[in-house]
């Protein structure tokens, strides 16, 4: 069933102006009036949150109602999460990511962009924090059964453990079972080369067209 | 308190202050001269302070404080320090708007990296420019060639090297007692505690930086800082980064979360001083429309209802080496001199290229700086503007310019005919548009001296 148009433009709204309790409330009725998840996903929030993170790329919106747009549609995911799984349906999210900022590095608000913009677009996202050991790194990545690991570094300083972190899956023989992006102010495409990463994303908005595309990618 | 919930908290704060005391951004308008609103975004920001506290993320728990107890601090925080011992000393003062009192220049590679092996290059020919009056030890990322990881021996023994090499630095300058204001290599607090080293490293007369989180955030590592340098009698130094489109939104908000953060400095760290350190969310510089409003709208706000001694804190998108680097530098040095700070620069390139410090653009910010001394904000409004014009459309693919080593003779440590052109063309331009390039630092000797 298409979705109503009437309804399309209220929940784009909603998740504009950050108002998850109507955003809920509006994927409720889209569900109750037979709207598939799926579409939902794909006509509703990827459409809205692409176009709120460029604005926000543009600066004509700043990060307060970038993180409200996020929630908001974190809200409505997680709602169409549940109505998946109790239906016996494979999951809606594009694929587990686990983010971080390497040992040592204590900034945060980049990385938040990060993962606030790839749970609008449908990732599952694990966000271990800063100041990451490596093998928390490794432990969450086994545990989540994660597909994409991301790891932030802001500054010159963090490159060693960005390194070091890539090294240990290495070392564990977990290299290629997972896909190992880099990002941060710090960080260059020829550092990425240079230490073996899969990907490196020299902002907020293209690290979702990065993880889109290393999800597509095949492993090893 | 999660943290997630105090940014929220945070940002809709910001948002509903803005509103109640009605701040708005023009970007025609980079100098402000309504003194009703430099005041009203004190109070914004005050607001914002009292209301939200200071989030330690080491227990995930706020620090609150009532407004008669910040209001006691702020007003009992000096107004006046001297930094660096000896004939080297000098003081550094609380300035007004429109003020007439020399700005002091702080210099170094500021936020900028260097290679091990031009640093000790880089900071003697900044501590050498007779305008400078404070150096800033900057960073490197190797010691002896590998790299320094944070929490580890060898950060603790490049700290040591490099507050030795600062040290060394001023000495060769002729200025064994200037002031040093940080040593930027370690990242932890055991590795700033491990620059203090009166005979070699720094002084009781020299500060270290202790920063706050974005926004409003601190931690026990940062407070541990605060701790040692007040027991040893060291100049604690503030250092922020409210990001511009961060979690204060716009310039107006960006601008509440600045005074607010020097409030924390005075609360939580009681520092000598403070840098105004914000920068664009995106590509960390602060001399766009938004950045500079900023500087100015907060540091008049700041000015005008405290005595603090408050710095700027200039990142330029544009390479060492090129014209628009110091049309940039020009724009930010205007608007603080003007709007009550005292300067610091030149974190060129924001800060991420490898050797894009030298001497002369702190000569140059030092010489705009008191070429405006005593100017009206409207008359720095127009001179801002024009500078603007002379760079703002390279700003999404700034000039990348050139390292130290092709602008600088490296045996004699003076900078090179291209760049000395580049700066004698746009202290010319400056000149043409008034501003009295030549003989400002006469008038800041002989008309005011600060000492």
């Amino acid at each position: 069933m298409r979705i109503p148009t009437d309804l399309l433009e209220k929940l784009d709204a909603a998740l504009r102006l950050g108002n998850s309790d109507e955003a809920e409330a509006l994927a409720k009725t889209m569900l109750e009036r037979g709207v598939e998840p799926v579409a939902l996903v794909q006509e509703a929030l990827v459409p809205t949150l692409t176009d709120v993170g460029q604005k926000f790329q543009n600066f004509e919106i700043y990060l307060p109602e970038l993180m409200m747009a996020g929630e908001a549609a974190e809200r409505v995911t997680t709602l169409l999460e549940g109505v998946m799984l109790r239906a016996g349906k494979p999951s809606i999210t594009l694929g587990t990511v686990i983010l971080g900022q390497v040992e040592g590095d204590i900034h945060d608000i980049g990385r938040n962009i990060v993962g606030i913009l790839l749970k609008s677009h449908g990732f599952k996202v694990v966000d271990l924090g800063r100041d990451v050991a490596a093998s928390a790194f490794l432990d969450a990545a086994q545990k989540e059964k994660a597909d994409i690991i991301g790891l932030s570094a802001l500054m010159t300083t963090a490159l060693p453990a960005q390194r070091r972190t890539l090294r240990l899956f290495e070392e564990v023989g977990l290299r290629r079972q997972f896909k190992i992006a880099i990002g941060g102010g710090a960080t260059s495409q020829s550092w990425a080369d240079e230490i073996g990463s899969d990907g490196y994303a020299p902002d907020a908005a293209s690290a979702v067209e990065l993880f889109k595309m290393l999800m597509d990618a095949p492993s090893g | 308190m999660k943290e997630a919930t105090f940014d929220l908290t945070l940002a809709r704060k910001v948002v509903e202050l803005v509103r109640k005391h009605n701040l708005k951004f023009d970007p025609q308008v980079l100098v402000p001269h309504d003194d009703d609103l430099a005041d009203r975004l004190f109070q914004a920001g005050l607001d914002l302070f009292v209301g939200m506290g200071v989030y330690n993320q080491s227990t995930e728990r706020r620090i609150l404080f009532d407004r008669h107890e910040v209001v006691s601090a702020i007003a009992a925080a000096p107004g006046a320090i001297t930094l660096g011992c000896g004939k080297d000393a000098a003081i550094e003062r609380h300035r007004g708007v429109e003020s007439a009192l020399p700005c002091r220049m702080h210099s170094g590679p500021t936020g900028t990296p260097c290679s091990e092996r031009l640093h000790p290059l880089i900071l003697q020919a900044c501590a050498q420019e007779p305008l400078v009056d404070f150096l800033g030890g900057g960073s490197v990322a190797t010691y002896l060639g590998s790299p320094v990881i944070p929490g580890t021996p060898l950060e603790i023994l490049a700290s040591r090297k490099e507050a030795g090499l600062a040290r060394r630095a001023v000495s060769q300058a002729g200025r064994p007692g200037m002031h040093i204001e940080d040593v930027a290599v370690p990242l932890t607090c055991a590795g700033k505690l491990a620059t203090f080293d009166p005979a070699f490293g720094l002084r009781p007369s020299d500060g270290l930086l202790v920063s706050q989180l974005p926004e409003l955030k601190t931690n026990y590592d940062q407070l541990s800082r605060v701790a040692f340098m007040q027991s040893v009698g060291m100049h604690v130094v503030d250092l922020m980064t409210p990001l511009v489109g961060g979690l204060g939104g716009g310039a107006e908000g960006t601008a509440v979360v600045t005074v607010a953060s020097h409030i924390l400095g005075v609360l939580c760290y009681g520092v000598s001083y403070h840098f105004m350190g914000h920068m664009n969310l995106h590509w960390s510089h602060n001399t766009d429309r938004l950045g500079l409003w900023v500087q100015a709208a907060a540091g008049q706000a700041l000015a005008r209802n405290t005595p603090l001694v408050t710095v700027n804190d200039l990142y330029t998108r544009s390479g060492l080496g090129t014209p628009e680097v110091l049309w940039e530098v020009a724009a930010g040095a205007i608007v603080g001199a003007v709007c009550g700070l005292n300067q610091h620069g030149v974190g060129a390139t924001c800060g991420t290229r490898l050797d894009h410090t030298s001497g002369i653009e702190a000569r140059f910010q030092a010489q705009v700086a008191h070429a405006a001394l005593g100017m009206t904000r409207p008359h720095a409004n127009e001179l801002v503007l024009e500078c603007l014009s002379h760079y703002e459309h390279t700003l999404p693919h700034p000039q990348p310019g050139k390292p130290f080593a092709e602008l600088y003779n490296l045996d004699t440590l003076e900078p090179g005919l291209e760049w000395l052109d580049i700066y004698h063309q746009v202290c010319h331009a400056l000149t043409q548009m008034g501003l009295d390039m030549d003989a400002g630092w006469r008038k800041v000797r002989h008309h005011a001296n600060p000492n």
